[in-house]
């Protein structure tokens, strides 16, 4: 089983290692995550139509930016700052909106946690259960496990 | 007419309230009377359907009339509106919306108490409860939001129909969305008349299934519609944006799907009884939340059809009133904090009766993965709800609003749902109460090394192709979720092979004629099997999103757009003119590889009622391998020629043929199980064994 599982994850490790940068990927995720400001409701790099009043300016400092500044992370802040923090159309990773990063984690590890919980409870109260069937009659235990053998779900 | 419809209203709530008060005094005196006055209820019940039915008809009537005394009407139709959409005014406005609301809700009231043989007691009680939300729903429409308010003066013409609704999809995509919201009325009205009578016994759950995977039904099918209408219409090339309104939609989809996973334990094993009612509560409240965020306005959407300040009546009001030296705080409660109230009482009061009968066993087995599908599918579930309500916390917080989009829900639900789609994989292979390791292994051998052979091959291909795949996140994403797809789709082959050879052998008939009666003596478990394939075809189509291509280019007539393997050339460009609106469209030749392909005809409407407002109308080649889309988006003001936007999506198609097979296996698991097949030679010890063993899952026992 192990070796099974060492199989299958191996090359997904691989490929997940393989996700090197370059600038172009860069630009283009971090367009991927700014909202032109033309009211057009359209991504930044989607929102490249003719006549749009901030697009074309905002994708020149975009380029600029992934050149000069090493962080993607300040590279947001900085449309935060110039643009307005409608422009980014994720949460910042820092202060008060990284608490929209932290919550789905945090109520996945909570819900984990409670499954935990409620495995170990269950397993505590196993041995009071293995009495109770012993006094179940022997004939309807073969009726039950025979149906549950046919209608198997 | 608006007079009739009026008083049906009034005339409903009045029976709706009827209802419920008569019912909970049935339940509360149990004799004769009671008995008597319970049948009353039911009656007031059913008839309650007729008299909103009148009312939502005396409505469409008015659309249909063109009667624009009606402020309704005026609003949402005008007379050069095409007739079906004219009815389809009937949901696009608020008021009409929520009479739609209780329509539908009157009618699966009205189901539910003509069936009330299956169990007077159980149903009695339900339709108390389904009373209790009616009369909630009956008073906004009275009260709040009233859709036959007259004018003063009847206008000659409407403003017309929101040019986005214009399209033949809207006819049937809100309501088959709305089926699916309210339809969790019902199993909640069971779940929690079950809870408060104490009910004895697993079969309340056994007909909240079914009403549960009815709703499930209507709001997977809703969904992909409104998926295809954004595709179709909308015209930004996508069929999913992660927009508030299509988030408030798939949070009780994804709980109910987690209660559709759960509830078998109950059935099975007695267990998670405390978890099942509380899912089964929440997916009525997240139903009650997405109509609110549809409605209310709280969060910035596309959906902006119908906004209005009901939100108070649903979320309740908050905050702090008086001058601030002396400022005292005041909350009134919204029905979802009423709902919310009602549940946690008689929780508290019967937990009691919520007692497991049975304990987890092992770690291995189908219970504990049943419980790992809820843990992920229930934080899936909070992610969305915390990125959907995310802005408005931050307005209050902050005092502005941020803005949560595709990036963040893309960040964050890409994995889960690929780990969701391991454990679709792994879930089936796994026995009731134990499975041996060994066991896990035989059965996930020949998946794990198919899905392994399509990972390396597809690696070699995107490579050769030129695909630089390891430098864009999105596209090791798309790599893992077709490796996870084979993983699945081996696994539901083997299941039905395995099944299909030990029929076969006891039959004497062919594999495939042995996987059918396979599948008609447990239409469940194997259309569940379908519903899961289903879902695979359709992440195999998201997966597909990594490798979208896009072109735009101003195009004179004559002009090339190249994209991928298509390249466009200009013909003509016409404008047209009638009732409805203007019209500018493009006629592009499209060459495949050099060869004429077809003639694309993409168009762009300007409609004369709602101020002029523009609307693009996509034209598209579309294959099971990709779709060329293609928009019109206007002209240059300063060369007058016109702007078209081309897409290369690849695998679009598998999305809808996932939901149309999704809805497949849902009907499937809904038919009753055929009769066994009657085995007319004597079974040898050795069959019978055989038999035993390939109708138990894969790795059962130790």
């Amino acid at each position: 089983m192990k070796r099974l599982l060492r199989i299958l994850l191996l090359p997904c490790a691989l490929v997940l290692l393989m996700g090197a940068d370059n600038q172009e990927a860069r630009f283009q995720n971090l367009g991927g995550k700014i909202m032109c400001t033309c009211s057009c409701d359209q991504m930044l790099l989607k929102c490249n139509h003719v006549g749009c009043p901030n697009s074309a300016r905002m994708i020149k400092e975009l380029r600029a930016n992934v050149q000069t500044i090493s962080s993607d992370e300040e590279v947001l802040n900085w449309f935060r700052k110039n643009w307005g923090v409608t422009a980014v159309v994720e949460p910042s990773r820092h202060g008060f909106e990284l608490l929209a990063w932290i919550l789905p984690v945090a109520g996945l590890g909570f819900g984990l946690l409670l499954v935990l919980f409620v495995v170990r409870s269950w397993k505590l109260r196993t041995a009071p259960v293995a009495a109770a069937d012993a006094v179940l009659d022997p004939h309807l235990e073969s009726l039950r496990a025979r149906a549950q053998r046919e209608t198997e779900i | 007419m608006p007079l009739l419809g009026s008083f049906c209203l009034n005339f409903a709530l009045v029976l709706s309230v009827y209802t419920f008060v008569a019912g909970i005094i049935a339940a509360v005196r149990k004799d004769a009377f009671g008995f008597r006055l319970a049948e009353t209820a039911r009656r007031a019940g059913m008839a309650s359907f007729v008299a909103v039915l009148f009312a939502a008809g005396a409505l469409v009537y008015a659309a249909m009339t063109n009667d624009f005394s009606v402020a309704y009407v005026k609003e949402h139709s005008n007379v050069a509106l095409p007739a079906a959409y004219k009815f389809a005014a009937l949901w696009s406005g608020q008021e009409g919306s929520i009479l739609f609301w209780c329509l539908l809700l009157s009618a699966y009231g009205f189901v539910l108490r003509l069936r009330h043989k299956v169990d007077q007691r159980l149903v009695a009680m339900a339709s108390v409860i389904l009373a209790a939300i009616q009369v909630f729903f009956l008073i906004l429409v009275t009260f709040v939001a009233r859709p036959f308010n007259v004018m003063p003066v009847a206008a000659a013409d409407g403003n017309g129909l929101n040019p986005l609704l214009q399209y033949p999809e809207m006819v049937i995509h809100p309501p088959l969305l709305y089926l699916g919201y309210v339809g969790l009325a019902v199993p909640f009205a069971f779940g929690l008349a079950a809870l408060i009578m104490r009910y004895p016994g697993e079969k309340w759950i056994q007909i909240t299934r079914r009403w549960t995977m009815v709703a499930w039904l209507f709001l997977s099918i809703g969904i992909a519609l409104g998926g295809h209408w954004a595709y179709n219409v909308l015209g930004w090339g996508g069929y999913w944006g992660w927009d508030p309104v299509e988030n408030a939609s798939l949070l009780p989809w994804l709980s109910t799907t987690a209660f559709l996973h759960s509830v078998m334990m109950q059935e099975k094993r007695g267990m998670m009884k405390v978890w099942n009612a509380w899912l089964v509560f929440f997916g009525f409240m997240l139903s009650i939340l997405g109509t609110m965020l549809t409605r209310s306005g709280m969060v910035n959407s596309v959906h902006a059809f119908a906004q209005s300040g009901i939100g108070p009546w649903f979320a309740g009001d908050y905050g702090w009133t008086g001058t601030p030296w002396r400022s005292l705080p005041y909350a009134y409660p919204g029905f979802l904090e009423l709902i919310f109230a009602v549940c946690l009482f008689f929780y508290l009061k019967n937990k009691d009766h919520l007692k497991s009968e049975n304990n987890l066993e092992s770690l291995v087995s189908r219970e504990s993965s049943f419980l790992f599908n809820n843990l992920v599918l229930l934080g899936a579930c909070f992610a969305v709800l915390c990125g959907t309500l995310f802005p408005i916390l931050s307005e209050w917080v902050r005092g502005y609003k941020i803005t949560v989009g595709a990036p963040f829900f893309n960040t964050i639900m890409v994995p889960i749902g690929l780990f969701l789609v391991f454990l679709t994989a792994v879930g089936p292979l796994l026995a009731w109460r134990s499975t041996s390791f060994a066991s896990v292994k035989r059965a996930f051998a020949v998946p794990a090394l198919i899905s392994l052979i399509v990972e390396v091959t597809l690696i070699v291909v995107w490579i050769r192709s030129g695909i630089k795949f390891w430098r864009d996140i999105s596209q090791i994403y798309s790599l893992l979720a077709f490796c996870l797809s084979t993983l699945v789709t081996a696994t539901i082959a083997s299941e039905f092979i395995r099944g299909g050879r030990v029929l076969k052998n006891k039959l004497n008939t062919n594999l495939v004629f042995a996987m059918y009666h396979l599948t008609r003596r447990n239409m469940r478990r194997y259309g569940g099997y379908i519903v899961h394939f289903g879902i695979v075809v359709l992440v195999v189509g998201v997966a597909g999103l990594a490798f979208n291509q896009e072109q735009e280019q101003e195009m004179a007539v004559g002009d090339k757009l190249q994209i991928g393997h298509y390249m466009l050339v200009g013909q003509e460009y016409t404008q047209d003119d009638n009732a409805n609106y203007r019209s500018e469209a493009a006629l592009l030749d499209v060459y495949k590889d050099g060869k004429f392909l077809t003639r694309l005809n993409p168009e762009r409407r300007v409609y004369k009622a709602n101020g002029g407002q523009p609307n693009t109308i996509p034209a598209k080649w579309s294959t099971l391998r990709e779709d060329l889309y293609v928009i019109y988006a206007g002209l240059n003001p300063d060369t007058g020629h016109p702007i078209i936007k081309a897409f290369v999506n690849p695998l679009v198609n598998w999305v809808w043929i996932g939901v149309l097979i999704i809805a497949f296996g849902t009907g499937l698991s809904l038919v009753p199980n055929a009769a066994q097949i009657a085995v007319k030679a004597p079974q040898t010890a050795t069959v019978a064994a055989v038999e035993k063993q390939a109708m138990q899952p894969a790795g059962v026992g130790k």
